[in-house]
């Protein structure tokens, strides 16, 4: 799988584009500008794994609040480190594609929003998510009593079985009734 | 070996892929057990891979799912397609012809869209106006887009019926109707003689008059000619009527069909009242952003949105908590505001109407004075639709409503102001036209129009539109270069308190929609009688869109408050509907009750514009005639009517009924809850007394 030589094997185009929701021009700039962070003893290795560091350097994840996040979920390095093949970067193009589907934008978005990695967006998770929303700064930060209340709010409108966290049918049953979210989960190279 | 205690420290993550066929609330059902253990230190990491199993089987059967929908990563995807290839499925050739069917329809699908796309413009453009400034002034743009490409297509329909075959059948053709008498209805010299002044060249191609009136820019220089060939027969005032008649019924599918998007996700989110807050947690972020001053205004907004929804909830509370005496306050307040907001309205439409008369008084005036004159109708509409907003935004504050009621209730006055102002200029023409609808009387009697002041009324009227639609253009170009420019210079450049109060512009995106609404309707009003003017327009759209883009990225400042993108798209095309209204009832006024010139225009000598349909039929071959007659009589469209009917109540009744299953699907979520619950207390309970019993039995041996 020689997926980080200089060029694309027509099959291995093909096999992408069925298997994620890019289309050819995507996947060619996706990897011209993954082979760009690579360094030249890389570039001949078939199937490196970046580090998160020089990931999150490309301009489109640089100031996201969430950048670790998203890492850290697409990637399937086994040491939990966030680093990510260009397959694992293709996988992360294209949940955040134009084309891809509803559910499987809600999916990835509970997945980098759970940030304990338990299945479930409990109280210490929503905190971390309004916190990372608002900005981490003093001046920007909800005082603890709105975040309280915030929470509590949240928890009421979409905990339905009263179980104390917002799982994944829950948090789809939300996504479901906003009309934005499709098109503001996205990140287009 | 899942119930196995855990090791104490480990970093284990509980792999539950071999457990095939388990759901996953089961497996937060285990988990609930883990993080009760003392010495457990991390939380188990939750196993993504394993939800797909229960899909798996189906997919053995059913044909292959599109393995792109699915939430795992590129090398379990990879290894799932090659089992699916590897499977022989047993389907019959139908099937896997239909297969490959769908798959090549895919693929074509996936094509067209890639071309498309190439066609649609200022994509990269919109995309970094929506990462800089968020998706409600995106919105303004895509709206702004849309009429852009409408009027475009409009002007190609107008060019292709109307104006290329006039031009073509200019010296061709033959006039259709001939009539002697009233010689002085047709009186008609839209070419001043002798030498033109050459600057009288500029004051005429702003108003529209001079060399420019008889022009195929108007009506007047259309002609009444009709080709008859062997094969080929090509009635211009007919086409001219159609044509007028298409575009307006084109442009009200267009509008429709946009709003169907978006009016089926503001039907399909229903109330939103309710979650709110998760909707802004949940959904709010934009992952477009770029940059770091983009991305902490974006995380500014949405604090300043969840400070002001939580306080707006506290007011709500304590709005609910009123004394009676405290409500009849407020109550007569608002009765009051509401009363002298309409009262400015009336000022300023008596503003209009007085312009409007004193400006026909003067006209024939030449020089600056006389280009003064004519535009005084125009200066004083501006000059209203600019203060007035003002003072309703005033109002609307003292008025203490919430918010989002407040920007509403503020928006729906301004577009009452100036879809009516509109109104009152279309009025006084009219009454100085028909001589105040009295057409027998007066100025009006010989030809049943003003030919003394209007030998050629309909030229006139599009001159209007055309002067109404250059001087808006020409205010937004002013106000950007004298207004905004400046103002931007100032701040940045001047740091005193006062500067940085005022600070910069903020892009306020209702208004400028407002704009553009009101621009597209004075084209509605004056396509029937100035041919060019949707071209006219899509060039100052176009210029506008360039203009608003510069003017955005150099001085504006996001604003503060957000506005919400889709319900708003919505809203806009509801608003410019309510212009495509007044164009219409216009259009259907001016073609069936005022009787076209009889010195110039393709109607000139029928009594109104329409009745050349009636002339034309009697053309017609019997069987169509006939035809024609039968889908008009009762006989076709009662039973029409009855049938719209019947598709109407089952699709009333098929909504209803996704209603009643949404609401039962939440239901039964909620007793599944409950149920989980019970099972959880029951597993701790039993798993005590497996404990206790160790412990006995331990203790004992």
């Amino acid at each position: 799988m020689g997926t980080t030589a200089s060029q694309l094997g027509k099959d291995m185009l093909s096999e992408y584009q069925e298997l994620t929701f890019l289309t050819k021009q995507e996947i060619l700039l996706a990897h011209k500008r993954f082979t760009e962070l690579l360094t030249k003893d890389e570039k001949d290795l078939p199937n490196t794994r970046v580090q998160m560091e020089r990931i999150l350097t490309l301009p489109e994840l640089k100031s996201n609040p969430f950048r670790k996040r998203i890492c850290n979920v697409f990637s399937t390095s086994e040491y939990k480190d966030g680093g990510l093949t260009f397959e694992d970067f293709l996988d992360l193009l294209s949940a955040f594609s134009d084309s891809a589907t509803l559910e499987i934008k809600s999916h990835y978005a509970f997945r980098i929003f759970d940030f304990d990695d338990d299945g479930t967006l409990d109280c210490g998770d929503l905190e971390k998510l309004v916190n990372c929303l608002t900005g981490e700064t003093d001046d920007t930060r909800l005082t603890p009593e709105e975040m309280r209340q915030l929470i509590n709010n949240i928890l009421e409108e979409s905990d339905i079985d009263k179980d104390g966290t917002v799982n994944l049918s829950e948090f789809q049953h939300v996504i479901s009734r906003s009309p934005d979210f499709v098109s503001s989960f996205k990140i287009v190279l | 070996m899942s119930s196995e205690p855990q090791r104490p420290g480990s970093r284990e993550v509980l792999d539950y892929t071999e457990e095939y066929g388990y759901h996953s609330d089961q497996h937060s059902l285990r988990l609930r057990r883990g993080p009760s253990r003392v010495s457990n230190q991390n939380p188990p990491q939750f196993d993504w891979s394993s939800p797909h199993e229960e899909e798996d089987e189906e997919s053995s059967s059913g044909p292959p799912r599109d393995l792109r929908a699915t939430p795992l990563p590129m090398a379990l995807k990879r290894a799932i397609r090659q089992v699916q290839q590897m499977q022989v499925p047993v389907v019959s050739s139908r099937d896997s012809w239909k297969r490959k069917k769908a798959k090549s329809l895919r693929k074509l699908k996936d094509c067209g869209m890639g071309f498309l796309s190439f066609f649609s413009l200022w994509n990269k453009t919109l995309q970094k106006i929506g990462g800089n400034f968020g998706g409600g002034v995106q919105s303004y743009f895509l709206f702004l887009r849309f009429l852009v490409v409408l009027n475009f297509v409009s002007f190609l329909l107008i060019a292709g019926f109307v104006l290329v075959p006039s031009i073509v059948f200019r010296s061709v053709g033959a006039a259709l109707v001939n009539s002697t008498g009233h010689g002085a209805c047709m009186v008609y010299d839209p070419n001043p003689e002798g030498l033109v002044v050459f600057y009288n060249y500029f004051l005429d191609l702003l108003s529209g008059t001079g060399f420019m009136e008889y022009s195929y820019l108007f009506y007047g220089y259309y002609n009444n000619t009709m080709v008859e060939d062997k094969n080929f027969s090509y009635n211009i005032p007919l086409a001219y009527l159609f044509t007028a008649v298409f575009y307006f019924v084109f442009c009200l599918i267009c509008i429709i069909a946009r709003m169907g998007t978006a009016a089926r996700v503001v039907v399909a989110t229903g109330s939103s009242t309710v979650g709110d807050y998760s909707m802004i947690v949940f959904t709010s972020w934009d992952y477009g952003c770029l940059g770091d001053r983009a991305t902490k205004l974006k995380q500014k907004n949405i604090h300043y949105q969840l400070q002001v929804d939580l306080e707006e909830e506290s007011i709500k509370k304590r709005a609910a908590a009123l004394t009676l005496s405290q409500k009849i306050v407020l109550y007569s307040l608002r009765v009051s505001m509401c009363l002298v907001s309409f009262g400015l309205i009336i000022a300023a439409f008596y503003g209009i109407f007085a312009a409007t008369e004193f400006s026909q008084v003067k006209s024939g005036q030449g020089g600056i004075l006389g280009l003064f004159f004519e535009y005084l109708p125009s200066i004083v509409i501006t000059a209203g639709n600019f203060v007035v907003p003002l003072l309703c935004d005033q109002i609307a504050l003292i008025e203490r409503y919430s918010p989002s009621t407040t920007v509403i209730v503020a928006l729906l006055r301004s577009v009452f102001l100036r879809l009516v102002s509109l109104g009152v200029l279309l009025f006084t023409l009219w009454r100085q036209i028909t001589c105040e609808g009295a057409e027998n009387t007066g100025e009006c009697k010989l030809c049943q129009y003003n030919h003394a002041l209007y030998p050629c009324w309909e030229t006139r009227v599009g001159q209007e539109m055309y002067k109404l639609t250059l001087f808006d253009f020409l205010i937004n170009i002013a106000v950007l270069f004298l207004v905004e420019f400046p103002r931007r210079m100032v701040v940045d450049n001047w740091s005193n308190k006062l500067a940085q109060w005022v600070g910069r512009q903020e892009f306020v995106v209702p208004a400028n929609v407002l704009g553009l609404v009101y621009g597209q309707t004075v084209v509605w009003t004056g396509a029937l009688f100035c041919p060019l003017l949707p071209l006219i327009n899509t060039l100052k759209f176009i210029l506008l869109f360039y203009f608003m883009k510069i003017t955005l990225f150099h001085n504006c400042r996001p604003a503060l408050k957000t506005f919400r993108s889709t319900t708003s798209t919505f809203f806009f095309l509801v608003v410019l509907l309510f212009g495509l209204g007044l164009g219409t009832v216009v259009m259907i006024y001016s073609l069936s009750e005022i009787r076209p010139s009889m010195s110039c225009g393709p109607f000139r000598f029928f009594p109104s514009m329409w009745s050349i349909v009636p002339t034309s039929f009697n053309n017609l071959s019997i069987v169509t005639q006939e035809f024609l007659f039968f889908i008009g009589s009762q006989s076709f469209s009662i039973p029409l009517f009855a049938l719209s009917c019947v598709v109407m109540c089952y699709f009333v009744a098929l909504a209803s009924v996704y209603g009643k299953s949404v609401a039962l699907l939440r239901a039964q979520i909620k007793l599944e809850g409950r149920d989980k619950q019970f099972l959880v207390k029951q597993i701790e309970m039993l798993s005590g007394r497996q404990q206790i019993l160790k412990q006995t039995a331990g203790a004992s041996s």
